[in-house]
């Protein structure tokens, strides 16, 4: 019952989508296209509407206007399980784990078919071996860095062809953003993924392409590599946020 | 000092403080008098804990307080009393319950194609309107002149005559013929709200949907059942009445709690799925329907006190010593340390256990547990996980009444059965829901024990030093404010 969209070879298109939260018109016409098998990186300063938009092609948060084409079906305005249920998992900022339930529990509700964790169960605990040790333990009795790890862990359960991570850096130790790091490479070997990242230096080592968002609105994009490149670019919309690529998270 | 000792220094100082309750208690009143009253205790509790598991399941996971609840418990008291003394009225009207469920239960095979409907904006407003009000209209075509004050009569009757026949009070019921119009009409009434429900042209709600073969289960299952029940409407309440009497009591426990899911789960998608966006109507909602469904009861079966007959295995006059010999002789009473106790509310304290039992593994061991306890937490993560919380909801939602139901048809055999039964269980269950923390079961469990010991040692101190009888009521609502000035979350709450 699919309507087919033409996409461009894009896995995901966002076209101008506009989103409110309340009374507050959050999203004001945010485009973005990811090429399947790549990464890409939503950048911008605090508040410019990152998060809100992952939420958007989440269904969390629905637009009020504009695309959202997922594999070639048209997914804005459905239900945000059914969203998930195509084949996109959502890992969202500030490590929104199950606090009550186990880490076992917790990867075990992220099953779509039965049989999908044990499947996925290698890759998992190859990539984050701490969880195998940790799998009794609930949510609340894990480090900031290992619930990181669960909540990253918790989308790979299911097959999806496409990862939604918000901030996956965010709180961490520099050792621990060197094994996040590590696992998103590995990821991308057989998943697409958009990435939203504050800090720079990794998104700029992980990311092929970017997406600047200021203020709602999506106004730069382009190839990584041509980013760094640009000085002027870079103070003009990330401002602070190059200057201290790693001290913000160290100093946690 | 750190979190987990200040935790481990509360848990002693509870257990000290408890066992000196328990020991001041036991000192005090003797060891006949603290058993005696400390059954009664449990007893209380039983049905306390079958109140405040739904109620506290359900705002846990939807933020709901059902006002209705205590309803629900009277229902079930009703129709466990009903099933056991003469089920006519029950198998009179469960075709037509059955017919307008298989109407409602249409709503996710008519969604997908209403909702690609092209229609105004006006008219996306209007019609779901104008589909209720002919829904209205239909189920009032098909109830015309159907004698239901005649059927609720009929287990008035047996209730206050004994007969040796069983089947004397059977009363003739109108021809089939006659009678098949009935729930056809009330399947179109259903088909009706199912449209309405569905909001036609409202392009927003496509979504991919389960294969056909799975969205078909439902009411074809329902449509079947509906075929069946009008079948052998009268002929199984024949069937029923020639049961022996403590199969027939088993059967109404069963017959209570379907009741009550099913009620719970119709409620919650045609009543309360609309106002979720505005959770105080719900609030207002519920309570209507409380007073609408008490007032329904009384004109089926008078404002009047109904004592349903306690089933054989209860029933015998004697006292038992053993547990054995109760189960061979069905005494009325048993000998627990010098305590002459009677067997029907052990079997009461039974029933709490078990349902405590069955929620705690319900909640630790299905994917069903582990959605609650997730959603309770973030719903929005759960369905982006890709889990339907909707129907969750729903579920949880028939879970929580059918308890109180449940709990209501244990109450039955002792309590009288009458329109306002339920409203002192529900106001009990929201503070066991207060104390125990609102989410937990475990707290309700604990809540709802610390709550029917409460009353039964504020009557038996009452009693004793001549005291007003209200001072077991208002204890209860002590222990609550006393709980909310040294943690306002509740005993086994989580903060938030």
């Amino acid at each position: 019952m699919s309507e087919t969209t033409e996409n461009n070879g894009y896995l995901l298109s966002v076209e101008k989508i506009h989103t409110y939260i309340g009374q507050f018109h959050i999203l004001e016409g945010v485009s973005v296209d990811v090429a399947e098998g790549s990464i890409t990186v939503l950048l911008g300063r605090n508040g410019a509407g990152k998060t809100t938009t992952l939420k958007t092609i989440m269904g969390l948060t629905p637009p009020r206007d504009g695309r959202v084409v997922f594999d070639s079906q048209e997914i804005q305005g459905k239900r945000a399980f059914n969203i998930a249920n195509l084949g996109i998992g959502y890992v969202p900022e500030n490590r929104a784990i199950f606090r009550a339930l186990t880490v076992m529990e917790n990867l075990k509700l992220a099953e779509r078919k039965r049989g999908d964790l044990d499947r996925h169960a290698d890759l998992i605990f190859d990539l984050f071996p701490d969880l195998s040790r940790l799998s009794k333990l609930k949510g609340n009795q894990l480090s900031g860095g290992q619930q990181q790890m669960l909540a990253v862990a918790r989308a790979l359960v299911p097959d999806n062809k496409l990862l939604l991570i918000d901030e996956p850096s965010e709180g961490l130790a520099p050792i621990l953003i060197q094994q996040m790091m590590e696992a998103i490479r590995k990821l991308k070997e057989t998943t697409t993924i958009l990435l939203v990242e504050q800090n720079f230096i990794m998104a700029s080592q992980l990311a092929e392409r970017y997406v600047i968002i200021d203020d709602g609105k999506s106004v730069h994009r382009g190839l990584m590599s041509d980013l760094v490149q640009d000085q002027d670019l870079i103070h003009q919309y990330l401002g602070a946020s190059i200057q201290a690529p790693l001290s913000k998270s160290e100093a946690k | 000092m750190s979190h987990n000792n200040k935790k481990i220094l509360y848990i002693v100082i509870g257990v000290l403080l408890v066992a000196a309750i328990i020991f001041g208690l036991y000192s005090y009143a003797g060891q006949q008098a603290f058993i005696r009253t400390t059954l009664s205790g449990l007893t209380l509790g039983s049905l306390f804990f079958l109140v405040a598991a739904g109620l506290t399941l359900i705002f846990g996971l939807m933020d709901v307080l059902n006002f209705a609840h205590g309803s629900m418990f009277m229902l079930g008291a009703y129709a466990g009393w009903q099933f056991y003394t003469n089920p006519t009225f029950i198998f009179g009207i469960l075709p037509l319950l059955l017919a307008f469920a298989t109407g409602v239960m249409l709503i996710p095979l008519v969604k997908p194609l209403l909702v690609r409907l092209e229609l105004s904006e006006a008219w996306q407003k209007r019609l779901p309107k104008l589909m209720y009000f002919a829904a209205l209209v239909v189920a009032v075509l098909a109830l015309i002149n159907f004698d239901i004050l005649g059927l609720a009569e009929t287990a008035m009757v047996a209730a206050t005559t004994t007969s040796s026949n069983p089947l004397a009070e059977l009363s003739p019921q109108e021809p089939l013929l006659r009678f098949l119009w009935r729930p056809l009409l009330l399947m179109l009434s259903g088909a009706l709200v199912a449209v309405g429900v569905s909001k036609p042209g409202d392009r927003t709600e496509i979504s991919a949907y389960d294969p056909i073969r799975k969205r078909l289960i439902l009411p074809v299952v329902l449509f079947v059942l509906t075929i069946i029940f009008t079948l052998v409407r009268e002929s199984a309440s024949e069937a029923v009445l020639l049961m022996d009497g403590n199969l027939r009591f088993g059967l109404s426990i069963l017959a209570a709690t379907l009741f009550g899911l099913l009620l719970g789960s119709l409620i919650e998608i045609t009543m309360i799925r609309p106002l979720y966006v505005r959770s105080f109507f719900i609030v207002l909602m519920t309570l209507g329907l409380s007073f609408v469904l008490r007032e329904l009861v009384q004109v089926l079966w008078d404002p009047l006190a109904y004592q349903m007959v306690r089933p054989p295995l209860f029933a015998q006059p004697g006292r038992a010593t053993t547990i054995a010999e109760w189960l061979m002789n069905g005494s009325s009473t048993i000998s627990i340390a010098g305590v002459t106790f009677p067997t029907y509310r052990l079997f009461v304290i039974l029933l709490g256990l078990v349902m405590f039992i069955f929620v705690t593994l319900l909640m630790t061991r299905t994917r069903l547990g582990m959605i609650i306890r997730a959603g309770v937490q973030d719903q929005q993560m759960v369905e982006a996980l890709g889990i339907n919380v909707k129907r969750v909801f729903t579920l949880v939602f028939g879970l929580g009444v059918a308890l109180a139901a449940l709990g209501g048809i244990g109450a039955a055999p002792f309590l009288p059965v009458q329109p306002m039964m339920g409203d002192q269980y529900q106001m009990q269950g929201f503070i066991t829901v207060v104390i125990g923390g609102m989410g937990s079961y475990v707290g309700a469990f604990v809540g709802a024990m610390i709550l029917g010991m409460a009353r039964a040692f504020g009557d038996y101190f009452a009693l004793k030093l001549q005291l007003s009888p209200t001072i077991a009521e208002a204890s209860t609502v002590i222990i609550m404010i006393v709980v909310l000035l040294l943690r306002p979350q509740g005993l086994f709450g989580k903060k938030d």
